[in-house]
């Protein structure tokens, strides 16, 4: 039986395509297939999965029950067309998602869809800069996965992330900001006073200016075997795709910041245990409040400070992981069907080494005349780094993959929406305006 | 056409009183008469034609609810507003959203899209529209609650008067889209609601476009 959701209202049937989606057969513990659930999930993109090891919904969507294990993942299109061995790449080209450039230059490239690249993005547009977003996999960057953000600023009854994310989207694509998905940024490299980024299929994209609005990666977890099980009950981020395959489950998430407080909050509803562990003395430090009060209150959910996983228990797919504390007791086991990662972060600067953009230790991109200026002397104009600039002119950085920002949706919106000020300033200086 | 199965859910046995395509000169009638009613009225040869008009009366990146509809999915009109990326389709948002923290939300969205594009179950000759549902949901937007209105109407719908008409839902489109529901959902559907639009009183909201063709139920 495939783990088709079952309408429980009226109100549901309203609320989902009457088109055929995509149909998806894998196995759970596939980590290829894992990335095409968790790439079509963030992009909203209506998909039926269907277990391959299940005869009988292997038959029902493809007329016979066998099928290679070399055709998994396999991926029916909305036309009938199917992509064996699916990778995400084929499939966004297959549902139309890879459009090109449509203009030879722009005023400003945005590297990243979250909040603070779209927030650049509206703003940017909305003031007649010719503006494009590069983004790897969807809208919305971290906090797009995010269940509802309580607190921003004008959403009194709070708004998810990926509303959140839509709404930017269509906002800044009314504007006349260009949003190209599904592809990586390859590398960046100068052109003049603009520059030229490449992305993962070649495509071009040149911008008199350039804003880093990438953000960041989960952290990796030093646990031995933890690689061999991604995708098979071991996830980086809140996976949102995953929630109702955790129906009834055990889940853990590790991570004391917003992010797993949200991912806790998402798989509470689902799971029927969530156990939350921090390796800080308390949440205080790396948490709203309000996410703190809201965990307290969900009957199925666990808190454990100064904790972390030391291991894992595995056959083909996550059973159990043993949990280390703080206060030197020994290593307990505990059974896990799905473990969350949501450590902040590996900021993502991929394609930044081309022009040599300057890091901090931890690799976050440096920015202003504090912090770009003065480091290795590669800042080559008489005038300061603008805020928000990095070490090369017209190179911003905005967001969490900003060196010293607030790893905040509304700040990442703020910084976003401030670089586009900044822009204007490094055009005009370029354009003798 | 004649290669068109008279209904969508062969199975149920109804009576092909309304499966007939009205005349050209009842189709002529209600399209006056619609127009009288302070509806905008088209007549279209076929599905396709109609389809084209759909799509030219929605304007690029508009946000837009498609009605569930066999005679939208039928033409095609599901697929450009689901599918072409030339709009915002509300169905594909409402996907997206958290059906438990975002109810509220939801039902406002749903409630008053921008564009609703749908059908109706009978069309009287002096150009009054019925719509049966069964939850009613899809009836706020078109009585008031969306700013513009596009029903594609296939040309069996058209009956002399509100009493037949309201007979055809009972009698024709209830048995056939309960099949589908039962077979679609796995339950039953109902007449718990039916919407009469006699008038319009905003100028250019409604648009009804006839298919000389046998589309839907």
């Amino acid at each position: 039986m495939s783990d088709r959701i079952t309408p429980m209202s009226m109100f549901d049937y309203d609320a989902r395509p009457v088109t055929p989606g995509v149909v998806l057969v894998g196995t759970r513990a596939s980590r290829g297939a894992y990335a095409i659930r968790d790439f079509l999930t963030r992009n909203g993109y209506p998909f039926e999965w269907v277990d391959a090891e299940q005869p009988d919904a292997v038959a029902a969507v493809l007329g016979a029950p066998d099928l290679e294990p070399s055709a998994l993942p396999l991926c029916i299109l909305p036309d009938g067309s199917r992509l064996a061995a699916a990778t995400v790449e084929q499939i966004a080209a297959g549902l139309g998602m890879i459009a090109a450039p449509s203009l030879a230059e722009y005023d400003l490239v945005i590297v990243g869809a979250g909040p603070a690249g779209l927030a650049a993005a509206v703003n940017a547009a909305s003031e007649g800069l010719r503006t494009v977003v590069v983004e790897a996999v969807a809208p919305g960057g971290q906090a797009g996965t995010t269940s509802m953000i309580q607190n921003l600023l004008g959403f009194p009854d709070g708004i998810s992330g990926s509303e959140l994310a839509t709404r930017a989207v269509v906002q800044a694509r009314r504007f006349g900001a260009e949003l190209l998905l599904a592809r990586p940024l390859a590398d960046v490299s100068a052109d003049g006073p603009g520059y030229v980024a490449r992305l993962s299929d070649g495509t071009l994209v040149r911008g008199g200016s350039l804003l880093f609005a990438s953000g960041v990666d989960w952290r990796r977890l030093d646990v031995p075997g933890i690689d061999d099980l991604l995708g098979a009950g071991v996830y980086y981020g809140a996976g949102p795709s995953e929630a109702l395959a955790c129906t009834g489950s055990q889940v853990v998430v590790v991570g004391g910041g917003n992010s797993a407080g949200q991912a806790v909050v998402r798989f509470s509803r689902y799971a029927q245990q969530v156990t939350l562990l921090v390796r800080g003395r308390d949440l205080g430090a790396s948490m709203s409040q309000y996410l703190i009060d809201h965990l307290s209150a969900i009957p199925n959910v666990e808190v454990r400070v100064r904790t972390q996983v030391a291991g894992l228990e595995a056959d083909d797919r996550l059973r159990g992981i043993i949990v280390r504390s703080g206060d030197g007791s020994e290593p307990v086991q505990m059974p896990a069907d799905a473990l969350f990662i949501c450590i902040g972060g590996n900021p993502r600067t991929d394609g930044a080494a081309g022009i040599g953009l300057a890091t901090n230790a931890a690799g976050y991109l440096v920015t202003g005349p504090d912090g770009a200026g003065d480091r290795d002397g590669s800042w080559p104009l008489p005038r300061e780094p603008l805020p928000l600039e990095t070490n090369r002119p017209g190179v911003f950085a905005a967001g969490d993959v900003r060196c010293g920002s607030v790893k905040r949706c509304a700040a990442a919106i703020g910084e976003g929406s401030m670089a586009v000020a900044l822009v204007h300033r490094r055009l005009a200086e370029v354009n003798g305006g | 056409m004649a290669d068109r199965p008279a209904v969508a859910a062969p199975e149920v046995a109804v009576s092909a009183e309304f499966a007939g395509l009205a005349s050209a000169e009842r189709i002529a009638t209600a399209a006056a008469a619609l127009h009288r009613n302070g509806i905008d009225s088209h007549v279209t040869g076929s599905g396709a034609e109609a389809r084209r008009l759909v799509s030219s009366l929605l304007p690029d990146g508009a946000e837009v609810y498609n009605n569930t509809s066999q005679t939208l999915e039928a033409i095609g009109v599901a697929d450009d507003i689901e599918r072409s990326g030339r709009y915002q389709p509300l169905r594909l948002r409402l996907y997206r959203m958290d059906r438990e923290m975002q109810r509220r939300e939801m039902r406002t969205l749903s409630a008053s899209p921008e564009y609703v594009v749908g059908s109706v179950h009978a069309l009287t000759e002096a150009g009054s529209l019925l719509i049966a549902s069964a939850s009613g949901s899809q009836l706020g937007p078109l009585v008031s609650g969306a700013g513009h209105v596009i029903l594609v109407v296939g040309a069996q719908k058209i009956v002399s008067d509100v009493p037949t008409g309201t007979r055809r839902i009972y009698e024709y489109c209830f048995p056939l889209e309960d099949a589908r529901a039962r077979r679609a959902y796995g339950v039953p559907s109902g007449v718990n609601n039916i919407l009469i639009i006699n008038n319009v009183v905003t100028p250019g909201r409604v648009t009804a476009i006839i298919v000389n063709e046998r589309l839907g139920f």
